[in-house]
């Protein structure tokens, strides 16, 4: 019997990657919109907070924040590296294990109907109950603050990832079958592919997730990190340097945020909806 | 400093007859100015009805400037003080600032030393201590008693776990005081769990001296604590605090809180199992056992220094130029403060004691 290629109709590799003048635009789509309106916002908030003569230990005008943020830059953007750092370690851990516990309840109900109860349990523990047992357990480094970013990034991969896994075209499984491919190839071949929007949903869902992770982990121990910022000016009442935290953080999530729509592009270029989009 | 009222002026042509009152005294025994004595009764004046708010600084619980302010609601201290009081409790650190800030609160409590940070910050909080609870400080450093750690001295080589975003300035002077190299110590910032020293995550914790030691000792664990106080640093606790608009606004009611809470302070000293039980009212589901011991420790906090002889609450400018040069030292403040005097106000406790003795109504 002759080897048939597992090839779609829909077939990413049967389509050119989109030419750089597309991703421009990507670009200019994404960061216009958001950026005229923070703009727009954040001059309605210093007129209102003048306007209204609202005390600084309630709500800084934004340009007190911003001369908070300029006066050490260095120290904001380095404390939010850390925040960064942790997250993203949080975040791939989470996705993994997610991942992992995903193939194998998408293939097995089963395993689905008793593992997923015990995801759910994770989803619904508040993370600020467990993140100072964290630290007991992990002691004073970087895995508590690892650990809660994955646990809070956990759920979106999973659910998302059971979705996309068993989200396969029925004609194309039928085919695939016929041809007595493996499971791997299966799994390669037709539900990986199939599952990749979904996985960029989860992941841009999940990447915001993991800086409140971290940051909520950092409330609680470790001497660096946007968190104990937070922690420090919140206390303090210092509100420049909580919105300028706030803000740096902000920041991070957008542009991480940006930097997956942009990736998913790329990837998913095959995909319908990014074709119709040009 | 507040302006004088109708209320004061009254209260001081009442103070010939109290005089006289006490002057007729038959017991010649009696000391005259102890903290241990009932508050004085002496007529009743006409007394302007308000409101207002007090937020307590953290959860409901047995510390005793909350204490104070339960008793006098419960008892109807409050309300013979023609005040009507609404009590809230903070849930955030630095909430109840905000509060005060917002109008949204009235008074508040504060440790000592947060007063004069707050005060010292970019930006300032316009806070004011009129009353000050705690004549020592909240804040001690446990150990477990089998660790064979005796002294500061042997924090040495030791992990010492510290609240807050940096090691606070009493740790920080009772090294000094009890000539501890510093850098021999691995300092790591810890939250509020005590577990992290009964797992030996750390060898030394900076507790509240009326709350982790007998959680500690509860959990199964047998601590041994280090009192900056005994080691001559000069550590204040809680005080009842206001804002400055609202002391200059209206210095009388400030007052009549004042006198309703420490009376339920007093009360309370003479009644403690009934203090618990309106304790639990607000706090249900705390440890009876744990409220009382927390109540005590700060009671007999109270009770040192000059509010032995002046009465609860009493402070003097020598205490807070102590503290703020402590902070200064070790560079807990942002800066230097332009007027320390403004950062706490003794009037009302000189208007409603007199030789130690808290006049009533």
């Amino acid at each position: 019997m002759t080897e048939v290629p597992l090839h779609e109709p829909w077939e990413p590799l049967a389509l050119a990657p989109p030419r750089w003048n597309g991703t421009l635009r990507a670009v200019a789509a994404y960061v216009l919109p958001p950026t005229v309106a923070l703009a727009i916002g954040l001059l309605s908030w210093e007129v209102w907070t003048r306007a209204r003569d609202i005390s600084i230990l309630l709500v800084p005008p934004p340009s007190r924040v911003i001369d908070r943020f300029l006066d050490r830059p260095g120290f904001f953007l380095g404390e939010g590296m850390t925040t960064l750092y942790e997250a993203l370690l949080g975040l791939a851990l989470g996705a993994a294990v997610a991942i992992a516990a995903a193939v194998l309840m998408a293939h097995s109900r089963l395993a689905e109907r008793a593992l997923f109860p015990l995801a759910i349990l994770v989803k619904v523990t508040p993370v600020v109950a467990v993140a100072p047992l964290l630290v007991i357990w992990f002691g004073f480094g970087l895995w508590p603050k690892v650990c809660v970013a994955a646990l809070i990034s956990f759920f979106p991969f999973l659910v998302n990832s059971i979705t996309g896994f068993r989200s396969v075209n029925p004609g194309a499984m039928e085919f695939v079958q016929s041809l007595r491919a493996s499971p791997l190839d299966v799994f390669l071949k037709l539900r990986a592919p199939s599952a990749l929007p979904y996985l960029f949903a989860a992941l841009k869902v999940s990447l915001p997730l993991s800086l409140i992770g971290a940051v909520v982990a950092e409330w609680f121990s470790g001497d660096k990190g946007l968190g104990l910022v937070i922690f420090t000016a919140n206390y303090q009442l210092d509100t420049p340097t909580l919105f300028a935290a706030i803000a740096v953080l902000a920041v991070i999530g957008v542009s991480l945020n940006i930097g997956a729509s942009l990736l998913e592009r790329r990837v998913l270029f095959w995909h319908e909806a990014f074709r119709e989009q040009g | 400093m507040p302006k004088p009222t109708w209320f004061k002026l009254l209260l001081v042509s009442l103070i010939p007859i109290l005089v006289a009152l006490l002057a007729a005294c038959e017991d010649e025994e009696q000391s005259p100015a102890t903290a241990t004595a009932t508050p004085t009764t002496t007529p009743q004046a006409t007394l302007t009805p308000a409101s207002l708010t007090f937020m307590a600084g953290f959860k409901p619980q047995a510390n005793l400037p909350f204490v104070g302010a339960y008793v006098a609601q419960e008892k109807g201290f409050f309300q013979e003080q023609g005040l009507t009081v609404d009590i809230k409790h903070s849930r955030t650190s630095g909430e109840e600032f905000r509060f005060l800030v917002a109008g949204n609160a009235q008074i508040t409590t504060a440790d000592a030393s947060v007063v004069l940070e707050r005060r010292s910050g970019d930006p300032a909080v316009p806070v004011v201590a009129f009353a000050l609870i705690g004549q020592t400080g909240q804040q001690g450093f446990a150990v477990l008693a089998d660790s064979g750690i005796e002294t500061p001295k042997d924090w040495e080589g030791k992990t010492a776990g510290y609240k807050g975003s940096k090691p606070t300035p009493d740790y920080l002077a009772i090294l000094d005081a009890a000539g501890v190299d510093r850098s021999k110590i691995q300092e790591v910032r810890v939250g509020f769990e005590p577990q992290v020293l009964t797992e030996k995550k750390v060898d030394v914790l900076a507790v509240f001296l009326s709350n982790e030691p007998d959680t500690l000792g509860r959990l199964g664990y047998q601590v041994r604590t280090f009192d900056p106080a005994d080691y001559g640093v000069p550590t204040l606790g809680l005080t009842y605090a206001t804002s400055e608009s609202y002391l200059q606004e209206h210095p009388d009611i400030v007052q009549r809180f004042l006198k309703a809470a420490l009376k339920g302070i007093y009360y309370a000293k003479e009644n403690p199992d009934e203090a618990i039980d309106i304790v639990l009212r607000y706090a249900p589901g705390e440890d009876r056992e744990h409220q009382r011991f927390m109540f005590e420790t700060e009671l007999a906090a109270a009770l040192a220094g000059d509010a032995q002889e002046n009465g609860i609450g009493w402070m003097t400018a020598q205490q807070w130029q102590a503290l703020y040069d402590m902070l200064q030292r070790y560079q807990a403040l942002s800066g230097p403060l332009a007027d320390l005097s403004a950062a706490y106000s003794d009037q009302a406790l000189r208007n409603i004691y007199t030789n130690g003795q808290l006049q009533w109504p």
